[in-house]
């Protein structure tokens, strides 16, 4: 017997401050033991149906409720947030700002303190929890030294112990690298199975977060629920392309090869699809295959020449030697604490190698300031609120400009000029708080574009986007690569990122410049992809199962996603 | 990060670390009390040695230890001397007497009642650090939040603290972010090229973006806050507040014998009947 747990009818809800309704008409039922994922993209609605799920809405975000929802037979007008959060555990994408405890065993405890729990009884359901999550050994640490996968772990210990129901992920996989991505999203499985949970997983990468089975996809776009359905029927409409969201990669693969997926072939896991029918097309499509010709490139912009640095007595650096060319587009990989980001900062001149040397444009870069470093390296940095000084777009772009004492004509055609270039001129005396945050990332391009650098060095330049804005910068970039003879930098763990608009990739782990290479050859090597915390492709496996060398699928896929792009 | 702090969010293991958090704070704004209410040297001085004696027992980054105490002495110094120059015959007034031993002016005289005042000040003041430092290297701040509640403030006063401490690493690492991309764009940070007032501008250039990061994010903190229960009850238990132990129990015992007494002093001190003097054991005639 299917037993309703949560239970949505005529629902309508408007935030109090705006004008339209965020969603619209939503009938929705999820029953017990059910393992449901929300798809869509940014603005689509699907945070805040999850926020009506725990009782956020209304208790912290006011607005105008129509019809009903229930949760576990509680109608969540009436209910208070405490008496749902018995119902419903929630981890929030942010698990910095979850993290609220001062140490790992603190955090856990949170709710439990806030209930009274007497500290004996405290003890053990905190151990308990942790152990669930295999956060055990790890009590005492403080937020500071863990990784954004164990800080998830912890949010989700946190929430597990009031017995909770329903276990509610809002993007889980946001701010994770991919292993640790992968390893979260089995960590769900095992608490759905093992722990008897129902799952909610809000998010928009369906190809990592079908990595375990999903009973059940909602598909959102625009407030209303467009697809009630299993992953299977999804993968094979089309759906996906129509919503933005990215259809995984070994199904494009498929495509390229020209065979028509349908649902009975079970397309969700690539490891079990039924790949029989295709065959001769599958080799039909190994035939057409002819390995790409490297790009040639003359001109060598920077020579990292066997650097170490360290900081706090601690290698963060460790004899580090590759060069960049002109006019290259090159991924930087590595999980977080590798050393991408130390390598970041040395290149602008923030900090300077212990040892080695670097030379930009075959002079040594010792002589030169971080102001001169910063004309030459343009540094964008992941999260554009913390670049974004002033109230204007315009004077945004330009402050770069004023304080390099340039003429105020001088200034405005510049300024001008880098505006169209984006797209942005329109926009010019906007005020920068009114602009969504994909066009703050595009203002935070265009300020450092406005000093006419060489190179432009992007930190996680997609994180916290969805398919179609991640599209839209890096076409972007792909256009300023192509109109400006830009060299492009892009430090990154996602994969399809260093894929589609990179040609090589400098992968580092514990500080060691581990590999320099093709992005194919980089992804098809098993050691590398397990040293540096990546995930294998889809690709790979798909690979394995049709008898073809990673490498050449990974190839001919690239060449031909970069055709169908043109 | 953590380094940083002389203050530590992890638990030590010294057995002054090992006391509760309700032990410590109790003992610290009872020792605030005593060391308050009096010019007694006969009181300061044991407090003095024992929490200097604590101190060292916890085992402090000495580095920085040395650095603010240093820093904490000059100005202390400075105090004592600037008290001399203000009033050279201060003494009279503590001792009710003055044994002028030496004379630089008719303004300039050398009391033995003032020195000893005012050594007994230093010793006061120097007191009132050491207890501080002491119960600042000992205690966690969730420690600290847990003592204040349980002496009968309200918890969310306590989680201002606690929460306080949690996020400041992370505030100090959007700054350092900030300050960075400045950088990059051509804010000059060199102290040694810009002038005060243009770095006073660019500091106030760096505030903006970090006041609108910290903003966003404390949003997200309130909505984690509230999913996991907190402030629907009147009261809430502490992880980090263990049972008291032994040591716990006799320390509070030692504690609350030593508030009675600073009462009781205060009281018959400064109500039957007044008095102003203060214990001086030098007799000169």
């Amino acid at each position: 017997m299917k037993e309703p747990l949560i239970e949505f009818k005529d629902f309508t809800f408007r935030y109090k401050s705006q004008t339209e309704a965020t969603l619209h008409d939503i009938n929705l039922t999820i029953y017990k033991h059910q393992k449901v994922l929300i798809l869509g993209a940014s603005g689509s609605g699907k945070s805040t149906l999850a926020h009506c799920i725990n009782g956020l809405i209304p208790f912290s975000f006011e607005g105008e409720i129509k019809g009903s929802c229930q949760v576990a037979g509680i109608e969540t007008i009436n209910a208070s947030i405490f008496d749902l959060s018995k119902q419903v555990g929630t981890v929030l994408q942010d698990s910095d700002a979850q993290f609220v405890g001062l140490s790992v065993g603190e955090d856990i405890a949170f709710s439990l303190e806030n209930e009274n729990v007497l500290r004996k009884e405290m003890l053990t359901k905190v151990l308990d929890a942790a152990t669930v999550v295999g956060m055990q050994d790890f009590l005492a640490a403080v937020p500071y030294r863990l990784s954004g996968g164990q800080k998830q772990k912890v949010s989700l210990a946190g929430v597990i112990h009031e017995d909770v129901q329903i276990l509610l992920f809002d993007e889980p996989l946001a701010s994770l690298d991919p292993a640790m991505g992968k390893t979260a999203i089995e960590l769900i499985d095992d608490l759905h199975n093992l722990n008897h949970k129902t799952v909610i997983i809000i998010e928009h990468r369906l190809e990592d977060v079908l990595h375990r089975p999903i009973d059940r996809v909602i598909l959102m776009d625009e407030g209303r629920i467009v697809a009630d359905t299993t992953p299977d029927e999804l993968l094979v409409s089309n759906l996906l392309s129509t919503y933005g969201i990215r259809e995984p990669l070994y199904l494009s693969a498929l495509k390229h090869a020209g065979c028509e997926v349908l649902a009975s072939d079970g397309p969700c896991d690539v490891h079990t699809m039924n790949l029989s029918r295709f065959e001769e097309k599958l080799k039909a499509f190994k035939d057409r295959y002819v390995a790409s010709v490297n790009k040639q490139y003359q001109q060598k912009l920077i020579e990292v020449n066997h650097v170490s640095f360290a900081y706090d007595k601690v290698n963060v650096l460790k004899n580090v030697t590759f060069d960049i060319y002109s006019g290259e587009k090159i991924a930087i990989i590595g999980k977080n604490g590798a050393g991408k980001s130390t390598m970041a900062k040395m290149l602008c001149g923030v900090i300077r190698p212990d040892q080695g040397f670097i030379h930009i444009n075959a002079s040594d870069y010792r002589q030169m300031t971080i102001k001169e470093l910063g004309a030459m390296i343009g540094y964008v940095m992941q999260n554009p609120n913390q670049m974004l000084v002033k109230d204007i777009i315009k004077d945004e772009v330009g402050l770069a400009l004023k304080l390099r004492k340039m003429t105020d004509e001088q200034i405005e055609e510049r300024v001008n000029e880098v505006l169209k270039t984006c797209n942005l001129h329109a926009m010019r005396n906007w005020p920068v708080s009114a602009v969504s945050y994909g066009q703050r990332k595009r203002i935070t391009i265009a300020a450092m574009l406005a000093l006419k650098p060489t190179v432009i060095l992007l930190d996680e330049p997609t994180a916290g986007q969805d398919y179609r804005h991640y599209t839209e910068i890096l076409s972007f970039l792909e256009e300023l690569h192509e109109k400006m003879n830009l060299t492009i930098l892009f430090i990154t763990h996602d994969m399809h990122l260093a894929i589609e608009y990179t040609d090589r990739a400098i992968v580092f782990a514990d500080g060691e410049c581990i590999c320099d290479d093709q992005v194919y050859k980089v992804l098809s090597d098993p050691e590398i992809i397990e040293r540096a915390n990546l995930k294998q492709t889809s690709l790979y496996s798909l690979a394995n199962r049709i008898g073809r060398s990673p490498e050449a699928l990974i190839d001919q896929f690239i060449t031909l996603e970069r055709q169908g792009k043109r | 990060m953590k380094d940083k702090f002389l203050i530590n969010v992890v638990p030590g293991d010294t057995f002054l670390h090992k006391l509760s958090g309700t032990t410590k704070v109790r003992l610290f704004v009872t020792l605030l009390i005593f060391i308050t209410m009096s010019f007694d040297l006969r009181l300061i001085l044991p407090v003095f040695i024992l929490t200097l004696l604590g101190v060292i027992s916890a085992k402090p980054n000495w580095k920085q230890v040395k650095l603010i105490m240093s820093v904490v002495l000059f100005f202390n110094l400075l105090n004592i001397f600037l008290f001399y120059v203000a009033n050279p015959v201060v003494g009279e007034y503590w001792c009710g007497q003055l044994t002028i031993i030496g004379r630089l002016s008719d303004y300039f005289v050398f009391p033995v009642e003032t020195f000893w005042y005012l050594f007994v000040r230093l010793i006061k003041m120097l007191t009132n650090f050491m207890v501080s430092l002491w119960f600042i290297t000992t205690i966690t701040p969730s420690e600290f939040a847990a003592g204040l509640y349980s002496l009968g403030v309200p918890y969310k006063v306590c989680t201002v603290v606690s929460l306080g401490f949690r996020y400041i690493p992370d505030i100090a690492r959007d700054y350092e972010n900030i300050k960075i991309s400045m950088q990059l764009r051509g804010v000059e940070m060199d102290a040694k090229r810009t002038k005060i007032s243009e770095r006073l501008k660019q500091m106030v250039l760096i505030l903006v973006p970090l006041i609108i990061t910290s903003f966003d994010r404390v949003q997200t903190i309130a909505n984690g806050m509230d999913l996991r229960g907190y402030g629907r009850h009147k009261k809430r238990t502490y992880y980090c507040e263990h049972e008291p132990t032994e040591a716990d129990k006799i320390f509070q015992f030692f504690t609350l014998i030593l508030f009675v007494f600073s009462i009781g002093y205060i009281i018959s001190v400064n109500v039957w009947p007044p008095q102003t003097h203060m214990w001086c054991p030098i007799v000169w005639r």
